[in-house]
Formats: structure tokens, sequence, C-alpha cells
């Protein structure tokens, strides 16, 4: 990790004044890292990550990107400074078409690359390309978490910041996207993720932060988090990291 | 039945449409009902009227262009209105609705848009007085085009430039940046910002092209009928109702809103009388609202 891409310090963010939901916490990412944020539902990973980029008010702490401060920088100018979100729902826009959701998210780029780039989107993901025509909303789960992925590479981010993006798949699309991720990450775009799915994320991950009420609690080497009984103790309380429970209990906890 | 009335119901229509698009817009990229649109309209009459003054004031009388009952210096004039209208319609969301939008409370903006619309309308009684006036009192023969109907070349001039201006905003909706930008405001705000659309210029542009044809539409009114400070509030059923019958956010189906009540009304008005033609827009927003709420080209909230 010799290059810090993504710097968050003593980060406190939260939706109302007076009610801190991330509280202290501080991750860091490196150049071309995969990097998990783990923790029990309600630990405040969404709020986290919808801080990062932006979209909720930030009480304290800082945000570095590639070592310029975006603490208070307005969302919609993320994509400019080179940090590209996907939320966990409601991540594409559903009356538009497949090809119109990739040009929507092209705002920055000149308008004489854009055919290009989205040939290239097309070239990275097939099923895309063969539902170009097709109305967003009518795209299956899987593919629609494709196009939601797509929409935020096309802008060439610095990091890739996702919120759970294999929840409510069926296994599967679950398996498609992991395949995707680390493909991504292959192609050196550096990545943070949110997952429920702990063993599917930790597999693909390199590092990975265990985030309890507000607070980074525990961090360390992916594939030997696996195995670490501090962070069953935390993530799980007594229970151990089953990845099927996980996904039960994952279920309908919306971003 | 006398198929004079298509034409009627198609100038109708077209005043209504243009109008009706300003209000789809705003409905479905800033979330409030703007009860004040229909005075953009009276306003935009006002403006263009006061322009053409101007004009005339700077280069003396002008002919008017051949078989048309007004010259170059109505087109300059109402390029000038449009203008006035669309930064209109942006200080008054700059001074009150983004203000109230900001406290995120809908219905405190749409009873804002209420006391604007009073306000608007006030302003040009209070201007110009409430006595009718006009942009022309030269009287047009009516050309007889078969089937019994009857048009003036002033009437087939704006219905041309009226599907111009529909044609413009339909590409500049699916064709441009900008147009794809207000599409994705309307069906998810947050996701627009994500994907690094800048909402407040967003706002600007829709608050500007609504303004724009809402002028576009008094103009019509003026020159078709009269200029008043009320012609634009006696439009807003008429054009809530087309923008609804088309399906909220859909451009294509206002304007297409807008032509079917035109004509509803105008066959009414021959059929049963002048004085249900208020009705035939109430009649049909009803239906709408409870037979298909989502209107002809609406689309199911997922
Ligand atoms: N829009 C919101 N307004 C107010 N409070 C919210 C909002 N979204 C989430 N919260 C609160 O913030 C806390 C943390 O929620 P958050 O979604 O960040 O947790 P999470 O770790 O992502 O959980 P999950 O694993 O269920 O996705 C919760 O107590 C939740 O009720
Ligand atoms: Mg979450």
């Amino acid at each position: 990790m010799s290059q810090r891409v993504l710097d968050v310090r003593n980060l406190e963010a939260g939706y109302e004044p007076g009610v801190p939901i991330v509280r202290g916490a501080s991750i860091t990412v490196g150049k071309g890292e995969i990097v998990v944020v783990l923790g029990p539902n309600g630990a405040g990973k969404s709020t986290l990550i919808k801080a990062i980029a932006g979209l909720v008010p930030i009480t304290g702490g800082t945000v570095l990107l590639d070592g310029s401060d975006i603490t208070a920088a307005p969302a919609h100018t993320m994509v400019r400074l080179g940090l590209a979100f996907v939320p966990q729902t409601e991540n594409i826009f559903p009356l538009m078409s497949v090809e119109d959701n990739l040009k929507v998210a092209c705002g920055i780029l000149k308008p004489r690359e854009i055919p290009a780039r989205i040939g290239e989107m097309y070239a990275a993901f097939p099923d895309l390309a063969r539902q170009r025509k097709t109305v967003a909303g009518n795209l299956s789960g899987g593919q629609r978490q494709m196009l939601a992925v797509a929409r935020a590479l096309i802008v060439h981010p610095k990091v890739l910041v996702l919120d759970e993006p294999s929840a409510g798949l069926s296994p599967k699309f679950v398996a498609m996207v992991f395949e995707m991720l680390a493909g991504i990450r292959i192609s050196g775009v550096t990545i943070l993720l949110v997952e429920q799915n702990a063993k599917a994320a930790l597999a693909i991950g390199d590092r990975a932060y265990v985030l309890v009420e507000g607070k980074d609690r525990h961090e360390g080497v992916a594939s030997e988090l696996w195995n670490d009984p501090v962070v069953a103790e935390l993530y799980l309380g007594q229970r151990r990291l089953d990845p099927e429970r996980d996904r039960h209990s994952g279920k309908g906890s919306a971003a | 039945m006398n198929l004079q009335f298509v034409v009627d119901g198609l100038l109708a229509g077209s005043m209504i449409g243009l109008g009706a698009i300003g209000v789809t817009l705003t409905y479905s990229i800033l979330r409030f009902s703007n009860f004040a649109h229909g005075d953009f309209m009276a306003w935009g009459a006002y403006a263009t009227l006061a322009a053409v003054g101007a004009i005339g004031a700077m280069f003396g009388k002008i002919a008017p262009i051949a078989p048309l009952s007004f010259g170059w210096p109505l087109i300059a004039a109402v390029v000038i209105g449009m203008a006035i209208t669309g930064l209109l319609a942006l200080l008054l969301d700059l001074m009150l609705f983004a203000r109230l939008r900001a406290k995120g409370q809908a219905i405190i903006v749409v009873m804002a848009s209420f006391g604007a619309s009073m306000a608007l309308r006030s302003l040009l009684e209070f201007i110009f007085t409430s006595r009718p006036t006009y942009f022309s009192r030269a009287i047009q023969i009516a050309m007889p085009v078969g089937f019994g109907i009857r048009i003036t070349p002033d009437q087939i001039a704006l219905l041309l430039l009226t599907a111009v201006l529909v044609l413009g905003v339909h590409l500049l909706m699916t064709r441009t940046q900008t147009g794809r930008s207000m599409q994705a405001l309307s069906q998810n705000a947050a996701l627009a910002r994500i994907v690094g659309i800048d909402v407040a210029k967003v706002v600007r542009v829709t608050w500007i092209v609504g303004g724009a044809l809402a002028c576009v539409a008094g103009v019509m009114i003026g020159i078709l009928i009269q200029i008043r400070p009320f012609m634009g509030f006696d439009m807003l059923l008429p054009m809530f109702a087309a923008a609804i019958l088309g399906g909220i956010g859909s451009v294509p189906g206002a304007v297409l809103g807008g032509l079917i009540i035109g004509l509803a009304e105008a066959g009414a008005v021959q059929l049963i009388g002048a004085e249900w033609r208020a009705a035939v827009s109430f009649i049909i927003l009803m239906t709408v609202l409870f037979v298909r709420p989502i209107g002809l080209f609406g689309v199911r909230e997922r």
C-alpha cells in the first residue's frame, strides 16, 4: 500500500444535527487495492460511504482523495474529482434506456470521446450491449448491477465505491458480481466495497475493516479476517461468519 | 357538424400544449404544481407587447410580412419576450421557490406559487390596467381550405411555430446531455447528483425553457384573441388537465394532451354551447384521475 487513493480520517457524519451515525471512522484505500468494509446491520456502513460521496452531511474529520481534501465537495463534483459511487438500491435511472443511462453519466467526458467510451463499456459488459435499447427498469437484478457499475466506471474513476452490490441477487448473480469486481480490479481500478456477503467479499478483497456503531473497530488482511475470532465477536456476536445466514440477516436492509 | 372546430381546437390545443410543457417539466423535475405558470404566459405577452412598442419607437412604422398581420418587429419582440419570461421564472425561483424547496415541504411551495400568481397578475393590472389590448387591430380574412374549414395566415403560421417548438423541445429532452440530465433528475435526484449532474444548473434550464414556451403561448393568445392580465390564469385548468392527461413528465404527452383538450373544448362549444368550454378540461381531468392517473404516456413509479 504505497500510495493512498482514499484516506478517511476520524470521520463524523449523520443525517440530522446532533445525531452522529458515523463516529470517528478512519479507513484508507491504497492504489489498486480492494478494501472491504464489514459490520452488523445498522453499523453505519452505508452512511459512511454516502458521507464520503458527499451525500450525507459531514460534521468532523477529513476525506482525502489522492492527497487532496474533498471533505466539503458537493456530491455532483465527485466524479470529476475521481470518485465514482454505486449506491445499494435505485442505482440506475429506470425509465431511461441502458444506453442513455451510460450517456447521462458522461457529463465530464469530452463529447467526442463518449461513443468510444460507451463502446468500451459494451465490450466489457456484453450483456449490456445486447440490451442497449432496453428500458433499464426492465433489466434483471444482475444486469442492473452491471449497468450501475458500468455507469460508474465510464468516467475513469480513481476509486470505485460500492454499497452491497450483491444484495438481493440470486446466488448465480452474486457470483457474477464478485467475478466482475475482481476483473475490474485487474484492470487497475481501486475499489472500496461495503458487503454483507462477508465470505465472498473477503475472498476478493485485500484488506478489510469491521465497522461497529459508526467506528472502525478492527482492521486486517482480508484472507486472515475470515478466521479471526475478534471479527466473529464484533461482527456477529456469538455467531460464526456464515455466508448463508449472512444473506438471510442481510435481507431487507436497504441503504 | 361543422369541421371548423378542428382548426379552432388545434389552435387552442397549441396554446394549452405549449403551456403544459412547462407545467409538466416543473412538476416532474421540481416536484410541485406551479400555479404561477399561467401568469408567465400573461407576462410573456405583455413583455412582447412592450418590446414591440420599443422597436416601433426605434424604427418607426414597419409593414407586416405579406399575408400575416405582423412584421419582423413582433418576431424579434417574441424572442426578447421569451428571454424576459425565462428570466422572470428564474428570478421567482431564486427569490421564492428555491428557498421554500430547501425547507422540504412541497405543499408550501405550491401555496407560494398561488401567491406568486396573484402578485404577478396584480402587477400586470397595475402597470398595464386590466383593459384588453391587442398586437394588431387588422382584420385577417380567413381562407377556405375545403371541408367547410377556414383558416387565416396567422393561424397557419402559429400552428407551424408550435410544431417546430415542440419538436425542438423533444429533441432537447431526448438527444442532448441537458435533456438527459433533466430526465435523470426527474427520475432520481440523489442518483443524478451521484452521476455528476449539477442539479442547480438543470433547474435553471427547466425554468428558462418553461418560461420561454409560456411566453410563446401567451403571444399566440394575444395574436388570436387578446391580451389581458387574466389570460394566463384562465389557462391554468386546461394546462394542468393536459399535463396530467399526457402523463406527468412527458413532453409529447403534454402536447398531445393539450391538443385533445383543445379539440374537445372546441367541439363542445359547437355542440352544446360556449358556456361549457371550461367544464371540458375539468371533466377530462377528473376522468383521467379516476381511470388512468398516470396519463397517456405516464409510467408507474417503480
Ligand atoms: N436517510 C436516513 N435518515 C436518518 N437516519 C438514517 C437514514 N439512513 C440510515 N439511517 C440510520 O443510520 C443508521 C446506520 O444506517 P446505515 O444504513 O448506514 O447502516 P448499514 O451499516 O449500512 O446497515 P445495513 O447493513 O443494514 O445496510 C441506522 O440507525 C439508520 O436507522
Ligand atoms: Mg447499508
